[in-house]
């Protein structure tokens, strides 16, 4: 055994380890958060951490391609490829954007009918109030309580988690919170959390730390409403396809390998308290239908929610996330896909890439007196680039001319005043954006390759219905991360097509008003239930000549 | 004479490096007319283009599209000069097997290595997408290949690679061949963990360490 000494935020803890143990799963035994967004693979370069005593013998494995020279003289490793081969002591390096979390919570507001699924009906004789769901009694509960009726939309995002509390008497909006999703600390994308639940163990744990967090979620909104848990009758969960199967527990493993099999397509109604989830004894959970693996049911709230299905002419929905999932809907047609855009927009694989928390920067421009301007979250002075801030950068910089077609550098001739901040570090050109803050090459190329897969998504939808950019009459941008977005960034980079501006909406977490839908109106689940059966959808990693349509849309 | 020689075989590989198309098939004629050695002229000319082409991609001058041009340019040249090829050249190459395990279907990031692999002179047989581990290993065994080279951009796939490298072992042939692997979720570590040769981290780098693993200069 040799020990560990880990030192966190000024706390200190000493562990037995064996040797051979990652640095990174010591940690995890032992409960110490330490982001590790790629599960382990040594590809993220997230899980740095400082071995301090550096007088002991042993050399850290060889320097990953992930650390620069500077960190690799200070003894930063990462942890998920150092394993423990002596007495060390080891600094977790706290990253600035583990404190909080900014999210969205407004959506596209939505005329629904108020038809839930849970009825309320009290017996004077008995004293007792009976709970019905659609043809049969739910349960009885003592007194009168018909005046207290909930129900719950849980918003399972990838990164986020959002809980909304609804008043099934009046569809109003109660209370809602949201938090992070634990299991990012774990796995942060789709594929990794698919990877590490195909064991028992790791499905276990995804699903406990769900269920743990779900819970904190709706104690929180007991405090903070006044309404006992108890009076929870429904749980909508609206997810993605994999984040379904890990609340409920089923393996995902069949969605990580092709033919990309769900093993559970929703539609469905479950018992609550299985899944230990706090609500009423008899509560029940509802899944939303999915299209496909990778076309889950977020995608079905947001078709619901966009009224996809009632639009005249042609409307695009595009959901911009690590995975772009998207859908065109003409004249009720409606043909699906999703795109492996990659983690770039949410600041992963970007040299100076975090999270939208406190000194991010989420806005970016340069005006016509050549002066940037720069808006960080919460006003503090800039540490890294969120999503939205890196869209603003690549796409002012095209615009005005530091980034070429080809996504290569160059002084720009419209704004020379501003040439001084392409300058060099470790012998490559970046842009300085901030004092600590700057783009790389590298980082635009990854850039490159996220909007070619969402630009080549939908091009392969729109080829697909035989249509032009310029026929399309609407395009709604849904996420929450969607908000932060600025429209011309978008066409700047070229994520969207020209002939897009103008037509750009954005809807928010459609997800989360989709779900409230089927929350608030029961009829709607069966229309659902029907209208996914007849999406089309597209598979375009065996699409032909997908490949060339990606490549043709990595320019800017 | 021979000035003209170096001077168009130079031209060549600008060409290549430039992306222009024409310039490479119009020298390539030049070429073929002057009675130079096309064997001479696609190593020194047109794989010298794409290794250039591969160094500026490497130093992130260059992007897949312009990677792509240039092989549009090479191969342009290529067909020009291959049926004037002697005979004794043929057969000399080197052979990579090359797919994308099973499971995944993603093979745009295959496609590149197998592009440059092959401008680089590689003989590449393109076993294509989801294919069994098994089936890496039978082929590169019937054809006698150098090198098997794994793709995958899925998480969830990459332990088909060491099963490759199992049933190598198994099959007691490991040392016939070396491995190389690549893609998304791959690292250096990965490589190191199941015991293959090599990881490559893009289609450039991928042609020096295929290279390297066959003991020529990388």
């Amino acid at each position: 055994m040799s020990e560990i000494t880990f030192i966190q935020a000024g706390r200190q803890v000493t562990l037995p380890v064996s040797p051979g143990t990652s640095l990174l799963d010591a940690t995890r035994k032992h409960g110490i958060l330490l982001e590790s967004p790629c599960n382990g693979n040594g590809t993220c370069g997230k899980c740095k951490v400082k071995i301090v005593q550096q007088s002991e013998t042993g050399q850290p494995a060889e320097g990953s391609p992930l650390l620069t020279e500077e960190e690799r003289q200070q003894g930063i490793v990462l942890a998920c490829v150092t394993p423990v081969d002596r007495n060390m002591t080891v600094e977790i390096l706290s990253r600035q954007d583990s404190r909080n979390v900014q999210i969205i919570q407004h959506g596209m507001s939505l005329e629904i009918d108020l038809q839930p699924a849970i009825l309320k009906r009290y017996d004077t004789a008995r004293d007792t109030t009976e709970v019905w769901t659609v043809g049969h009694l739910l349960g009885l509960e003592t007194g009168d309580t018909g005046q207290e009726n909930y129900g719950l939309v849980v918003d399972i995002g990838t990164t986020t988690l959002v809980a909304a509390l609804f008043d099934l008497h009046s569809g109003r909006e109660v209370g809602s919170v949201a938090r992070l999703n634990p299991q990012s600390h774990h796995a942060q994308d789709v594929l990794s959390r698919i990877k590490l639940a195909s064991t028992a163990d790791g499905l276990a744990v995804l699903h406990s730390k769900f269920i743990t967090v779900l819970n904190a979620m709706i104690a929180e909104l007991a405090q903070e409403t006044g309404i006992q848990s108890k009076r929870i009758y429904e749980i909508i969960f609206s997810g993605n396809t994999c984040m379904l199967h890990l609340a409920l527990a089923v393996d995902p493993s069949s969605l990580g390998k092709y033919p990309y099999t769900p093993a559970i397509n929703g539609g469905s109604v479950h018992q609550a308290s299985e899944y230990g989830i706090r609500g009423a004894e008899f509560a029940q959970i509802y899944l939303p239908p999915v299209m496909s693996a990778y076309v889950g049911a977020d995608i079905t709230s947001g078709i619901l929610a966009a009224e996809l299905k009632e639009r005249r002419g042609l409307t695009l929905f595009v959901d911009v996330g690590t995975n772009g999932e998207m859908v065109l809907a003409a004249d009720g047609k409606l043909l699906a896909t999703s795109t492996a855009a990659g983690p770039a927009f949410e600041g992963m694989n970007i040299e100076h890439g975090m999270r939208a928390a406190p000194g991010a920067i989420e806005k970016f421009s340069i005006q016509d007196n050549g002066l940037v301007e720069i808006k960080t979250i919460g006003d503090q002075s800039a540490i890294g680039i969120c999503g939205s801030g890196l869209l603003d950068i690549v796409g002012e910089l095209v615009k005005h001319g530091f980034i070429q077609g080809s996504g290569k550098f160059r002084e720009s001739v419209a704004k020379p005043e501003l040439n001084e901040r392409l300058i060099k570090k470790d012998g490559k050109t970046v842009f300085q954006v901030a004092d600590a803050v700057w783009l790389s090459q590298k980082d635009i190329r990854q850039v490159q390759l996220a909007k070619g897969a969402i630009r080549a998504g939908i091009e392969a939808l729109l080829a697909q219905n035989g249509v032009l950019p310029e026929q399309v009459n609407r395009v709604y941008i849904a996420g929450s991360f969607g908000y932060h977005l600025n429209p011309a960034s978008l066409i700047h980079i070229g994520m969207l097509p020209a002939a897009f501006a103008d037509k750009i909406e954005f809807l928010g977490n459609t997800s989360k008003t989709g779900g409230q839908a089927l929350l608030l109106n029961q009829p709607v689940r069966q229309t659902m239930s029907q209208l996914v059966q007849q999406v089309e959808v597209l598979e375009l990693a065996t699409m032909t000549n997908f490949d060339k349509l990606f490549v043709a849309c990595l320019n800017f | 004479m021979i000035q003209n020689q170096e001077e168009l075989i130079k031209q060549l590989s600008d060409a290549v490096v430039d992306m222009d198309e024409d310039k490479a098939v119009e020298l390539a004629n030049q070429i073929v007319e002057q009675g130079i050695d096309a064997y001479l002229a696609i190593d020194q000319g047109l794989s010298d283009g794409m290794s250039r082409a591969g160094q500026l991609f490497e130093e992130e001058e260059y992007f897949i599209p312009e990677l792509l041009m240039c092989s549009d340019a090479m191969y342009a040249g290529l067909e020009v000069l291959r049926p004037h090829l002697k005979i004794q050249h043929e057969g000399e190459r080197e052979i990579v097997v090359i797919g994308v395990i099973e499971g995944d279907t993603h093979d745009i990031g295959k496609n590149l290595v197998k592009i440059m692999l092959e401008t680089s002179g590689y003989e590449v047989i393109d076993l294509g997408r989801d294919i069994p581990p098994q089936d890496f290993v039978q082929v590169a065994k019937e054809k006698n290949a150098h090198i098997i080279a794994l793709s995958t951009l899925m998480t969830t796939t990459m332990d088909g690679m060491a099963e490759v490298i199992r049933i190598l072992n198994r099959e007691q042939v490991r040392n016939s061949f070396k491995v190389m692997i690549g893609g998304g979720p791959i690292s250096q570590a990965f490589a190191d963990k199941i015991g293959a040769d090599a990881y490559a981290s893009n289609a450039a780098e991928a042609v020096r360490i295929a290279r390297k693993l066959l003991g020529g200069a990388a």
